[in-house]
C-alpha cells in the first residue's frame, strides 16, 4: 500500500501491554468485530515482538497487514479485515426476550412458550435458540416428529424430577431392614428381586429412544434423561434392600418373557402406553402396597421414594398418549394393535407368579398365623382389584372410551410391568 | 484437451493431504476442469513427474518451484497460490526477555533450523541473516533439525523441534516460519509461550501451482480461474481449504522467488 492511500482506520485500539498468548487475540478479535469486511483495524503497541508477530497472526485470522510505522516502544500497525466469514452463519439476532423467573427459579417450562415448532431433522446438537452454522453432518434423528414424542408439561415434569432427586444410599433408613425373622425377609427379598427386575426393562426402553430424540426437542431430552436416571435409582434401591438382610430371590422367567416383550416394541408412543401407562402406571398401586405393608422402614421408604418417581412418569405417558391421539385419531387402532401384539406373545403367562402373589401375602402379613394371613391374602386380592380399577381409571384419561380401556386393561400383562 | 483429466502432482506431507484434494478432485469435476490428483512422498519426485509429464500440475513448495524452474530452464508458469504464500516470512525466535536489537548479536552462539531442504526454516534464514551481517554459517553454531527431508518442511515437525531446542535452553534463537510460530501458538504449543520473535525476515513467496510453458494456455488458464473461484464461504469447501491453509486463491507470480533462487545459488543448491 503506498503512503497516502491508505484507508482510514474504521477502529482503533491500543494493546498497551497485552501479548501474543496472554490475551491480545481477544481483544484484537473484539476490534474487528467493529470493523466491516475490508475496513481497516489500528493497532498500537509498545512491544517489537508483538509488532513482529502481528502480521502471521493476522494472516491466519484471514486478514491482512497493510502497514507498520512508528517507533520503538510506540509502534502502530494496520490490518484490513478479511471478507471471509468467520463463522458460516447469519448474524446473531439482537438480544431479546429473557426466560421469566419464578421466584428467582428458572424454570425449564419457562424456556420457550407453549409447543416448540417442529423440529429440522437433519439438525445436530444446537442448544435452544442457537444458531447453527452451516457446514456441519447432517443427523437422521429417528424421533423428530415432535407431534409423536411431545406432552403438553414435560417442562413441569423435567422440573419437578430434577427437584425430587434422592439417594438411594443415604435416604433409605438401612439398619432399620436389618433384623427381619428369616420368613419375611425371604418374602421381601423375593418382591425386592421382582420389583429391581422390572426396574431394568423400565431403563432399557426410554434407554434406547433417547439417542434417537432429536436434541432441538430439548425438554423431552431432559425428560428422557431423567426417566433413565429415576430406573437406574429404582434398580439400585431394590437391589440393595433384596440384598440387605442376606436373602436371595428368583429373577423369574415369565418376568422375563413378560419385560422381553416390552423390548420388542419400537414405537415412542406405544411404548408410552405399555410401559408408562399400564406398566408403571400398575406399578404405581404395587408401590403403594408395599409401602403401606412393608415390614421394616427400610423397604416402605424404597417403595415411596420410587413411587414418586413412577408417577411423573405415569403423568409423561397420559399426557403424551392424550396429544397424540387427539391429534391423529388414527393412533389410537395402532397402540390398541401394539397391545394386542404383546399380549399375543404372553399366551403362556396365565397370572401374576404365586411365589410373588405368596410373598407379597407374607410381606403383608404380620405373622404366619392363620388369621394374619387371611387378612393379608385379602389385601393382595384388593390390590389387584385397585390395579385393576386404576388402569381404567389411567387409560380412560389418556382418551380412550370405556370399552377401549377395558379392551387394554384386558390385555395387560398378568406380570403388571 | 476439453474433457481430457488433467494430473495434479502433490506430495503427501500428512494424512490430511488425501481428504484435501479428494475434496478439490471433485471441486475440479464440477468445475469443468476435471483433475485427479497422484501424491509423492518427496518433492524431488514430484518435481521429476512434472518435468517427464508424469503430472500436468506440480503442487510445490517454494523451494521445489525453484529447482524446476531452473532445470526447465525458466520455462514454467503459475497458476496460483494460497493468500498465505504471498507474504511468507521467516522468524527468529527467542527465550522471553533474552532477546536482542540486531541478529548480528547472535554471533558465537547456537542458532537452530529445520531440515536443510526447508526454505522458510533453514536455506532462507542464512541467506537473510547474511544480509543483516551475520554469516550464521561460519559465527554460529548450528543445531539443525534435518526431520522429513524431502517434504521441505512442511510437515512443521522441524519447526516443532527449534521451538522446543529454543524453549529448553538448548539453542540461544531458532529460525522457523512465522506461520507455523503463529500457528504452534494457536494450538496451544506449550513451549511457545516461553518465546517471542526478535526478528523477521522480509516477505517471500511460498508454494504454487506449477506447469511447463508447454501446457496449452487455454486450459492452464480455465484451470487457474476455476482455482481462484473456490468460495471459502461455501460450506462444503470450508473445512478442505482449512485444511489446506488458505482463504483466498491469487493468480501468483515470480516475484517473491527471487531471494530464495539467490539463497539456494549461494548454497550450491542449483545445479
Amino acid at each position: 500500500m503506498k503512503p497516502g492511500r491508505e484507508p482510514e482506520p474504521a477502529h482503533r485500539v491500543d494493546a498497551e501491554r497485552l501479548e501474543f498468548g496472554g490475551g491480545l487475540e481477544v481483544l484484537l478479535a473484539a476490534a474487528l468485530e467493529r470493523v466491516a469486511p475490508g475496513g481497516v483495524l489500528e493497532i498500537r503497541t509498545p512491544s517489537r515482538a508483538v509488532a513482529l508477530e502481528l502480521p502471521s497472526w493476522a494472516r491466519l485470522a484471514g486478514h491482512e497487514l497493510i502497514s507498520e510505522a512508528g517507533e520503538h516502544k510506540a509502534q502502530v500497525l494496520r490490518i484490513r479485515r478479511g471478507d471471509a466469514a468467520r463463522i458460516l452463519a447469519g448474524p446473531l439476532p439482537a438480544r431479546g426476550d429473557r426466560p421469566v423467573l419464578r421466584d428467582g427459579e428458572l424454570h425449564t417450562g419457562d424456556l420457550r412458550d407453549g409447543v416448540p415448532p417442529e423440529p429440522d431433522p437433519g439438525a445436530g446438537f444446537a442448544p435452544l435458540r442457537s444458531v447453527p452454522e452451516a457446514g456441519a453432518p447432517a443427523y437422521h434423528w429417528q424421533l423428530s416428529r415432535r407431534d409423536a414424542v411431545w406432552a403438553d408439561d414435560v417442562g413441569e415434569l423435567v422440573e419437578q424430577a430434577s427437584a425430587q432427586q434422592w439417594d438411594a444410599s443415604r435416604d433409605v433408613p438401612w439398619e432399620a431392614a436389618r433384623e427381619l425373622d428369616s420368613s419375611t425377609e425371604k418374602a421381601v427379598a423375593q418382591v425386592m428381586t421382582f420389583l429391581a427386575q422390572n426396574e431394568y426393562a423400565a431403563l432399557y426402553v426410554p434407554a434406547r429412544f433417547l439417542p434417537q430424540i432429536n436434541p432441538q426437542l430439548v425438554e423431552l431430552v431432559l425428560w428422557l434423561s431423567s426417566h433413565v436416571h429415576d430406573e437406574a435409582r429404582h434398580i439400585e434401591v431394590f437391589t440393595k434392600r433384596s440384598l440387605i438382610g442376606g436373602q436371595r430371590g428368583f429373577a423369574l422367567a415369565a418376568t422375563e418373557l413378560s419385560l422381553h416383550t416390552l423390548l420388542d416394541e419400537h414405537d415412542f408412543t406405544s411404548s408410552s402406553l405399555l410401559l408408562n401407562v399400564l406398566g408403571e402406571g400398575t406399578f404405581l398401586d404395587l408401590l403403594r402396597f408395599i409401602e403401606l405393608h412393608a415390614p421394616d422402614a427400610a423397604t416402605a421408604t424404597s417403595a415411596r421414594l420410587a413411587h414418586r418417581d413412577e408417577r411423573r412418569h405415569v403423568h409423561f405417558g397420559i399426557s403424551n398418549i392424550k396429544r397424540a391421539t387427539s391429534l391423529d385419531p388414527d393412533l389410537t387402532p395402532t397402540l390398541v394393535r401394539a397391545a394386542e401384539a404383546r399380549a399375543a406373545k404372553l399366551t403362556s403367562l396365565s397370572g401374576l407368579s404365586p411365589l410373588l402373589v405368596e410373598a407379597l401375602t407374607i410381606m403383608a402379613a404380620p405373622s404366619l398365623q392363620p388369621a394374619e394371613l387371611a387378612e393379608a391374602a385379602a389385601d393382595v386380592r384388593d390390590l389387584m382389584a385397585t390395579m385393576e380399577s386404576n388402569r381404567l381409571r389411567r387409560l380412560r384419561a389418556c382418551g380412550f372410551s370405556a370399552a377401549m380401556a377395558q379392551h387394554l386393561s384386558d390385555l395387560h400383562t398378568p406380570n403388571l410391568m | 484437451m476439453s474433457g481430457a483429466e488433467l494430473r495434479l502432482g502433490a506430495v503427501s506431507y500428512h494424512p490430511r493431504v488425501v481428504t484435501i484434494w479428494e475434496r478439490f478432485r471433485t471441486y475440479f469435476a464440477d468445475a469443468g476442469v476435471p483433475t485427479d490428483y497422484v501424491l509423492f512422498s518427496n518433492y524431488e519426485r514430484l518435481v521429476d513427474a512434472v518435468l517427464d509429464g508424469t503430472v500436468d500440475i506440480g503442487w510445490n513448495t517454494n523451494t521445489a518451484y525453484v529447482v524446476l524452474d531452473h532445470r526447465a530452464g525458466g520455462g514454467t508458469r503459475i497458476l496460483g497460490m494460497r493468500d498465505v504464500d504471498l507474504d511468507w516470512a521467516t522468524v527468529l525466535v527467542m527465550r522471553k526477555g533474552e532477546s536482542f536489537e540486531d541478529p548480528t548479536e547472535l554471533d558465537g552462539r547456537v542458532l537452530a533450523l529445520g531440515s536443510r531442504d526447508s526454505g522458510h526454516a533453514a536455506i532462507l534464514p542464512l541467506h537473510y541473516l547474511a544480509a543483516e551481517g551475520l554469516d550464521a554459517l561460519e559465527r554460529c553454531r548450528l543445531l539443525r533439525f534435518d526431520t522429513d527431508l524431502g517434504k521441505h518442511g512442511d510437515t512443521g515437525d522441524s519447526e516443532l523441534h527449534v521451538v522446543r531446542a529454543v524453549a529448553a535452553g538448548e539453542a540461544d534463537a531458532g529460525a522457523i516460519s512465522a506461520a507455523y510460530f503463529s500457528a504452534f501458538r494457536a494450538g496451544g504449543v506449550p513451549e511457545v509461550a516461553d518465546l517471542e520473535i526478535v526478528w523477521r525476515s522480509p516477505p517471500y513467496y511460498h508454494c504454487n501451482f506449477t506447469v511447463l510453458d508447454s501446457m496449452d494456455t487455454e486450459v492452464s488458464d480455465r484451470w487457474s480461474q476455476a482455482l481462484l473461484a473456490m468460495d471459502y464461504d461455501d460450506p462444503s469447501l470450508r473445512p478442505a481449504m482449512e485444511l489446506e491453509g488458505v482463504r483466498r486463491w491469487h493468480p501468483g507470480d515470480r516475484d517473491g522467488y527471487a531471494s530464495l533462487t539467490e539463497a539456494m545459488r549461494e548454497l550450491a543448491m542449483l545445479t
